[in-house]
C-alpha cells in the first residue's frame, strides 16, 4: 500500500472533482427543465420522485466535491419534497398526474445552477482547494504529536521521557530509513513538529524537502538539539532551514513552550464571518456566494430593521454595509451599531461607489472602518475580507486572552461557568468546575525569581490544554490560579482526570540554574448542576479548593454539603 | 493515543452506487488511509465478493437503488465469517431517529455526507476507537 505524497492526492481529488461540477451541470440543467413545469403547473409525480432522488444524490455529493454551499441548497429542496416523494412511493399508478409543489421551488433550483456556477468560476480563479482541507481545530483537544528522528547511535530516549509529562505524543523514527521516515512525515496525525539532534539535522531536511512542496502542511517545522552554540554553528543550522536551534543542556519547558505554540499557529484556521448589509438582493446573493465558495461564512441582511437582531444571532467577525440602504443611510445605521457596548469595536466596512474623499472622510468619522469600491472584484472582495476577519480575530484574541498563559481572562471564563450552567438545566447532563491553585507558589517566586514562576504558570497551562478535551473551557482566574469548567463530565471523571494531570505536573522538574526544583496543586471541584447560579457553583469550589489547602494540599477535593 | 493506526483494519469492503463517490473514496481509503479496499457497486456485487475478500470493516451507503445499506448488511450477515465484521453506514440523512434505527441493525457508527476524502480514515479511526470504549476519562 504505497501512500502517495499529498500533492499527488490533491491533483488526483481536483480530476474528480472536475468531473463532478460537469455532471452536477447536467444534473440540474435536467432538475431546471423539470422544475419550469411547475411554474405552468405541469409538474408530475414521477418528475417529482425523480427530483427527489437527483437532489438526495447532491446533498451527499456536492460537500465532497468542495461544494458544500451547493449540498446544503439541495439539501433544502430535497426535504421540501420529502413529505410528497414518500408517500409516492407505494402508489404506481398515479405517476404521470400533475402535482402541487411548494412555491418557490423552481426559483431554489435555479439558484443550485448559479451556485454551481459561480463554484466553477471560483475554482478558474484560483485552485487553492487543492490545499489539504484537513482541518485542525486547536491544540486543545487534540494530543500534540512530534517526531523524533535519530540517527544511529543518538538516542532520543531521554528527551522523550523528560518531555512525556507534558502530553504531547513522540514518534519516534531512524533518519537511516528514509522510506519510514517519508511515511511518518506523511501520517502521524496531529503532528506539529520534527525533532532531531543536529547530526540528522540535513537528511531530515532534505527528506522533508523532497516529499512535500513548499506550501504542503504537512512540511513540519524542524526543532534541531545540539551541543555547539556559537554563532557560526547556529548560523549553519538556521541556513539549513531548521526552524528553532536549542542548545544543550535542552531548557525542556522552552522546548515544550515551543512545540505548543506551533501547534496552536498550525491550527489558528481562520476563517471568518461577515454579515453583509445590502438592499440589492441579488447583488447581496451573489457576495455571500462568493465568500461562501471561499469558505467564509456569510450572511446577508436586506431590512435595515432586522440588523440588531441579525448582529446578535450571527456575531459575525466584520460588517460590509451599503452606503445607502433604501430610505437608510449606512453611516446612520453604523453609529446605531455602536449604540450597544458590544459592537463597539466590530470592524464595518463600506461598500461604497462613493469616490468623493470628503465623503467618505464624514462616514469614517460617524464609525464606518473603511472602503471597498464598487464594482469590486469577487477575488478582492474575498481576499480583502479575509485579511479583515484575521485581523478582527487577533484583536479579539488579544482582548480575551491571558497574555502569559494563553488563557481565557477572569471575566470570560466565569461567564462560561453560567454558561454552562444554563446548558445543563436545558439539556440535563451534568458538568464540574474545577478550581487550581498552585502550591506554596510564592515560594517558587521568592526562591527561584518571577520568571521561574511564569514558566511555572505557562507549563500548567499547556498541560491543561494538551490533557483536556477541545470542550472543555480554561481560564487563567488570578495569579497562580485556574478556573476550568468541565461539560458532561460528572464529579467521579473529574476527580481521576485533575488527579492524573496533577500527577504529572509533580513529576515535572523546573530547573534553576545548577538546581531543579518540584511544584504541585490543588484543586477543587464542584457539580455545577448542584448549585442555583454560577457564582455558587465557584464558591463551591473554591471552598473545596480552601479544604485541600488545609488538608496538605498536592491533590483533589471534592465540594460536599455538610 | 497509543498505536490506533495498528488495531485498524487492513481490509475495507466499500459500497456506493454512484460512480463519482466510488472514485473518490477509493482514492480517500486507499492512498490517504492506506487501506486495501474492495470497491462494489451494488449491494448483490458486495454479496458475491465479500467471502473472498474477508473484510475486515464494511462501509456501506444507505440510500442505493435495488439492495439498499441496510438490506445489503442483512444479507452480508447471513454468509460465513460475515456475522460480526464491523459495519459503519454512509448517509446523507442524519436524523438522530435514523441513526438509532441503524445502530439497532448492529452498525458500529454513521458517517454523514458529504464526507471530506482527506479525512474519511480519521472518521472511520475515530468511530472504532469508540466503539472500544477508549475515552480518555
Amino acid at each position: 500500500m504505497a501512500l502517495e505524497s499529498t500533492g499527488k492526492i490533491s491533483s488526483r481529488l481536483e480530476v474528480l472533482r472536475q468531473r463532478f461540477l460537469e455532471r452536477a451541470k447536467e444534473d440540474i440543467q435536467q432538475l431546471r427543465t423539470l422544475a419550469e413545469k411547475t411554474r405552468r403547473g405541469e409538474f408530475s409525480a414521477d418528475g417529482l420522485l425523480f427530483c427527489y432522488q437527483s437532489l438526495h444524490k447532491l446533498s451527499g455529493s456536492a460537500g465532497t466535491f468542495g461544494l458544500p454551499e451547493l449540498g446544503e441548497a439541495a439539501k433544502a429542496l430535497e426535504k421540501e419534497l420529502k413529505g410528497q416523494a414518500e408517500s409516492l412511493g407505494a402508489l404506481d399508478d398515479v405517476l404521470s398526474h400533475p402535482i402541487d409543489i411548494p412555491d418557490g421551488f423552481a426559483d431554489g433550483i435555479d439558484a443550485l445552477a448559479e451556485l454551481v456556477e459561480v463554484k466553477s468560476q471560483a475554482v478558474d480563479q484560483d485552485s487553492s482547494f487543492t490545499e489539504e482541507p484537513t482541518t485542525y481545530k486547536g491544540s486543545q483537544g487534540m494530543q500534540v504529536s512530534v517526531l523524533l528522528v535519530e540517527k544511529g547511535e543518538e538516542r532520543l530516549a531521554m528527551l522523550e521521557k523528560e518531555m512525556a509529562p507534558y502530553g504531547f505524543s513522540f514518534t519516534r523514527v531512524d533518519c537511516n530509513d528514509a522510506g519510514a521516515l517519508g511515511n511518518a512525515l506523511a501520517e502521524v496525525r496531529g503532528a506539529a513538529a520534527i525533532l532531531c539532534r543536529e547530526s540528522a539535522l540535513s537528511d531530515v531536511m532534505s527528506i522533508r524537502n523532497t516529499s512535500f512542496e513548499e506550501s504542503s502542511r504537512r512540511r513540519l517545522p524542524v526543532i534541531c538539539l545540539g551541543s555547539d552554540n556559537s554563532f557560526q554553528n547556529r548560523y549553519r543550522v538556521a541556513e539549513t532551514g531548521a526552524y528553532a536551534f536549542f542548545p544543550d543542556p535542552v531548557d525542556i519547558p522552552e522546548l515544550a513552550e515551543r512545540i505548543e505554540s506551533l501547534a496552536i499557529e498550525r491550527s489558528a484556521n481562520v476563517q471568518g464571518r461577515v454579515l453583509i448589509v445590502e438592499d440589492d438582493a441579488e447583488l447581496a446573493e451573489h457576495y455571500c456566494l462568493v465568500l461562501q465558495a471561499a469558505g467564509i461564512e456569510a450572511q446577508a441582511v436586506s431590512e435595515p430593521f432586522h440588523l440588531t437582531s441579525s448582529l446578535a444571532d450571527f456575531v459575525p467577525d466584520i460588517v460590509l454595509m451599503d452606503v445607502q440602504i433604501g430610505d437608510y443611510s449606512g453611516v446612520t445605521l453604523a453609529r446605531l451599531i455602536r449604540f450597544e457596548p458590544r459592537w463597539l469595536s466590530l470592524p464595518i466596512i463600506y461598500l461604497s461607489s462613493e469616490d468623493d474623499r470628503e465623503n467618505q472622510l464624514e462616514a469614517l468619522s460617524k464609525g464606518a472602518d473603511e472602503f471597498l469600491m464598487k464594482p469590486v472584484s469577487d477575488s478582492y472582495l474575498v481576499r480583502s475580507v479575509r485579511i479583515r476577519c484575521y485581523r478582527a480575530r487577533q484583536l479579539s484574541e488579544l482582548m480575551n486572552r491571558d497574555s502569559l498563559t494563553g488563557l481565557l481572562k477572569h471575566s470570560l471564563i466565569k461567564e462560561e461557568v453560567e454558561k454552562e450552567l444554563a446548558r445543563c438545566r436545558r439539556s440535563g447532563h451534568r458538568s464540574c468546575v474545577v478550581m487550581l491553585d498552585l502550591d506554596h507558589f510564592k515560594t517558587v517566586n521568592d526562591t527561584w525569581g518571577h520568571s521561574q514562576g511564569d514558566i511555572v504558570i505557562r507549563t500548567l497551562a499547556n498541560l491543561l490544554r494538551n490533557r483536556l478535551r477541545e470542550t472543555d473551557m480554561i481560564g487563567r482566574y488570578g495569579g497562580e490560579e485556574f478556573l476550568v469548567v468541565l461539560p458532561e463530565c460528572d464529579v467521579s471523571a473529574a476527580k481521576d482526570l485533575i488527579r492524573g494531570i496533577g500527577e504529572s505536573f509533580s513529576e515535572l522538574s523546573f530547573v534553576a540554574g545548577e538546581s531543579s526544583f518540584q511544584v504541585t496543586f490543588s484543586a477543587g471541584i464542584a457539580a455545577i448542576n448542584d448549585f442555583t447560579n454560577g457564582e455558587d457553583a465557584l464558591n463551591a469550589a473554591d471552598q473545596a479548593l480552601y479544604e485541600r489547602k488545609r488538608g496538605g494540599r498536592d491533590g483533589v477535593t471534592v465540594y460536599s454539603s455538610k | 493515543m497509543e498505536s490506533k493506526q495498528q488495531n485498524l483494519p487492513q481490509k475495507i469492503l466499500y459500497v456506493e452506487d454512484d460512480p463519482d463517490i466510488r472514485a473518490v473514496a477509493e482514492i480517500a481509503l486507499e492512498d490517504v488511509g492506506g487501506f486495501l479496499t474492495a470497491i462494489c457497486e451494488s449491494g448483490a456485487e458486495a454479496v458475491e465478493r465479500a467471502p473472498e475478500f474477508e473484510p475486515e470493516l464494511i462501509l456501506l451507503d444507505v440510500m442505493m437503488p435495488g439492495m439498499d445499506g441496510p438490506t445489503t448488511l442483512q444479507a452480508l450477515r447471513e454468509l460465513d465469517g460475515m456475522e460480526t465484521v464491523p459495519v459503519i453506514f454512509m448517509t446523507a440523512r442524519l436524523q438522530k431517529s435514523e441513526i438509532e434505527e441503524y445502530q439497532a441493525l448492529g452498525a458500529l457508527g454513521v458517517i454523514p455526507k458529504p464526507f471530506d476524502p482527506m479525512n474519511l480514515s480519521e472518521q472511520i479511526a475515530q468511530i472504532l476507537a469508540d466503539a472500544v470504549g477508549r475515552d480518555f476519562r
